[in-house]
């Protein structure tokens, strides 16, 4: 059975997930895909079913104290699902796959070129929700600027661009990625790389950053959540909302603006500076980087942003555990000196000996792999399931909650996991989350 | 030694346009030795995406040496465009015979002897860490000597990268214009997933090419890409037409649907009922039924590499006096065309110039 199933949201019984306590709807709310997709065969006499697609559900406000609370009992036997089909869409000449992460911008999912069959992900914007987002649009039409003029094999590539007026969507077609170093980082043990791999990544931003800045491109946003590996784990510098192209013409490297995530910030930006070297800022962010990737930890800390910004305006990081050698030591700590002409170049740093010499796998050590709670372990394409259905039609499957539950209870160790929620609920739980932290204005979290 | 200079190379006749109009093939002669030549001129201009992979085809062909692989004379720069010299195969690419001479598709003694030396050919590319991810009818170029040679260089990818030994690769070969080239790919090189791919892909490849030689259509050829992409990651295979692919008769409609000839005749269904009648009388040995079932095999791993299968019993039957050329004996040799010649000499623009379109003739 499709675990991803249409979810009916009603209080006569609870959930199996806790998390939806949340919701608390009179109405019953099924997540639409598609005209006909995703019916809900209840009892049509006993309630009044109102139909959304996942863009009105983003939409909806579950506010609590919305006027018609009115809970109704309903036989779990009567509430009968029909498996989420995988429904073939196209978008252009791709075939849409499933969800590979969410942003604030809209959701990233895998598509499959039909006619080079080359696995894709797309970035979908909607303007809607780009409006809600200072300088959302402004820092999506230079992104898009950018990304079309760069090409180097460790800066994410720009395949496509489409626009959908109707659904006033945006779709950003890039190169396809496993992994964001961020979420391995999360799920390994220590929340860090060996150092032999953290290595390997690090020399590849390197070269990425040289492009950068021989570009003219200052990233302003380096962190481990927008480096993205390729199958072959070729590390990919992705997301350039916030990048600034320098004038060509001018001889410094002068930036007026930092809008990158507040951990990775230099103290000249946490001090709130006018003016600053474009090229140190990267350095800086790459130093911090590289501190986490090697650490587990961050060289400052703060329970809130104000704090953690007030602690790289003192500019004195925290030293690096004794386990990470002083070879590696001295490297960070000059990559973050609180002076930027005193922090090192991309040349100077290429010529440290840390990163000249290939450390070794430690006893123990296991590389950590690209891992992705939506993909299986090898990464395959999620596009063939639509596939399949769209080449080779299958008849509905039909199931009752009482079976579900039975289901359930019989497979024992089998409990619902937050990946097999509906993809709209999971996005109305993250929004909650994000607007109740607090942000700084044109300040991202990570 | 081939002296790169235009001067030294007369022209004869234009043998093929490939690559999607960005390449000519030209026969030639190369006056200070009287030797006959094919060169193949790229318009640079007219793609310059492409200008990196020409480059790559050169500097593999360079360092690769093998009977079975088409050699490299020499290159050089004359205008605009590119021209490199190779050996003249003068029957052609396979694809060009099956489309002319053989829509049933080859003898099968035939079949053996090409698949022997394509099969040398790939043993020795994967000794060099090589995968040549392009196998297929229209890269084996024959000639009258009985020469069987292997081609399509451009889409080789090496196992050594950057001084590194990989143990598998991830990407796919560069698109080319028509995305054809897909046809023959391996189920796990379309994949395109962390198990990546391995010399073992090619193996693959050329079951799809044994099943084009010897039914004369490209199996999956007709049905969209993204069939034949979940119709391979599925693990159908496809199968050598013969009597016992038919136990019973499939009316036309069937017929039409499974199997479909890119060439003129088989186009139309007088010619698909041609040629089922055609498979439904032939009886191929089990021999060469199981090669082809070895080859297709879904999971890379239990494929036989192609050192082992050089032993398979298929090859057996070939003995040291069958001469490829009499056993295809329908193929003439290309031959220098005077009237050709003669346009030839007024042409400044090539694409002014009428060219069969439907011969694949990759260098």
């Amino acid at each position: 059975m499709d675990p991803r199933m249409c979810r009916k949201i009603c209080s006569s019984e609870s959930l199996p997930d806790a998390e939806n306590e949340e919701f608390e709807v009179s109405n019953i709310i099924a997540p639409q895909e598609s005209e006909d997709n995703f019916l809900l065969e209840g009892s049509p006499e006993r309630h009044s079913v109102t139909w959304l697609d996942d863009d009105q559900i983003d939409d909806l406000d579950l506010n609590l104290d919305q006027t018609n609370l009115f809970f109704h009992r309903v036989d779990s036997a009567d509430v009968i699902y029909r498996s989420k089909k995988k429904k073939c869409k196209m978008v252009g000449k791709y075939v849409m796959g499933d969800v590979l992460g969410e942003g604030s911008y809209g959701k990233v999912k895998e598509m499959l070129d039909s006619e080079t069959l080359c696995r894709r992900a797309v970035k979908i914007l909607k303007k809607r929700k780009l409006r809600r987002i200072p300088n959302g649009e402004q820092n999506v039409q230079r992104e898009i600027q950018l990304l079309r003029i760069l090409r180097h094999k460790n800066v994410i590539e720009l395949v496509d661009v489409m626009y959908n007026d109707e659904k006033q969507k945006m779709y950003l077609v890039m190169e396809f990625c496993v992994g964001v170093l961020q979420d391995m980082l999360e799920s390994s043990p220590g929340k860090k790389f060996p150092q032999r791999q953290a290595h390997d990544y690090f020399i590849q931003l390197l070269d990425g950053l040289e492009y950068l800045h021989g570009q003219g491109v200052i990233h302003k946003d380096i962190k481990p959540g927008n480096l993205l590996l390729t199958l072959d784990q070729t590390l990919k510098i992705t997301d350039f909302g916030v990048a600034e192209a320098l004038d060509m013409f001018s001889p410094e490297d002068t930036c007026y603006t930092g809008q990158g995530s507040p951990a990775f910030q230099p103290p000249e930006i946490a001090n709130g500076a006018e003016q600053f070297s474009g090229v140190k800022v990267d350095i800086w962010s790459s130093g911090v980087t590289l501190y986490n990737m090697t650490t587990g930890r961050y060289p400052f800390e703060g329970d809130n942003v104000y704090r953690l910004l007030e602690a790289i305006g003192r500019g004195e990081p925290a030293p690096p555990p004794s386990s990470v050698g002083t070879l590696l030591e001295t490297l960070l700590m000059h990559m973050l000196k609180r002076n930027p002409d005193e922090r090192p170049t991309v040349q100077e740093i290429k010529r440290h000996d840390w990163v000249r010499a290939r450390p070794a796998l430690a006893a123990g050590e296991a590389a950590v792999g690209a891992r992705s709670r939506r993909s299986d372990e090898l990464h395959s394409s999620t596009v063939v399931p639509y596939l399949v259905e769209r080449h080779y039609a299958t008849p509905h499957h039909y199931f009752t909650e009482h079976d579900l539950r039975h289901e359930l209870g019989d497979g024992g160790s089998r409990t619902m996991s937050t990946a097999e929620l509906s993809d709209a609920e999971s996005t109305q739980c993250k929004r909650r989350w994000h607007s109740s932290c607090g942000r700084l204005p044109s300040c991202r979290l990570t | 030694m081939f002296n790169p200079d235009i001067n030294d190379y007369q022209l004869t006749s234009i043998i093929a346009e490939c690559c999607g109009g960005i390449a000519v093939v030209y026969s030639a002669v190369y006056k200070p030795y009287i030797q006959k030549v094919a060169i193949k001129r790229y318009f640079v201009d007219k793609d310059k995406e492409k200008a990196s992979l020409i480059q790559q085809d050169i500097l593999t062909r360079k360092e690769l040496q093998h009977p079975n692989i088409l050699p490299y004379l020499t290159s050089f720069v004359y205008g605009p465009d590119l021209y490199i010299v190779s050996p003249l195969m003068n029957l052609g690419s396979c694809r060009d015979i099956l489309d002319r001479h053989y829509q049933e598709g080859l003898p099968e003694l035939a079949c053996a002897i090409i698949l022997r030396d394509v099969l040398l050919a790939l043993q020795y590319l994967h000794k060099q860490f090589y995968i040549h991810r392009s196998v297929r009818a229209s890269h084996v170029l024959l000639d009258i000597y009985g020469t069987v040679r292997l081609s399509g260089l451009r889409n080789a990818a090496s196992m050594i990268v950057r001084g590194r030994r990989q143990r598998q690769l991830y990407s796919l070969p560069p698109p080319d214009h028509d995305n054809a080239n897909l046809m023959w790919l391996s189920p796990e090189l379309l994949e395109q997933n962390l198990k990546g791919y391995d010399e073992q892909s090619d193996i693959y490849s050329l079951g799809v090419f044994c099943c084009e030689l010897a039914n004369g259509a490209v199996p999956f050829a007709e049905v969209p890409t993204t069939l034949m992409f979940t119709e391979k990651v599925r693990g159908s295979r496809p199968q050598l037409l013969d009597c016992s692919s038919f136990p019973e008769p499939l009316d036309d409609g069937e017929m039409k649907s499974m199997y479909n000839t890119d060439s003129g005749v088989g186009d139309s269904a007088e010619g698909v009922s041609r040629l089922r009648a055609a498979y439904a009388r032939r009886k191929l040995s089990d021999a060469f039924h199981h090669l082809s079932d070895q080859l297709l095999q879904r999971d890379p791993e239990k494929r036989p590499s192609a050192t082992q299968l050089l032993n398979h019993p298929f090859f057996k039957q070939i003995r040291i006096t069958d001469f490829l050329p009499s056993l295809i004996g329908r193929v003439k040799p290309i031959k220098p065309d005077p009237g050709d010649m003669s346009a030839l000499l007024l042409q400044e623009k090539i694409s002014e110039m009428e060219i069969e379109k439907s011969t694949e003739w990759d260098l």
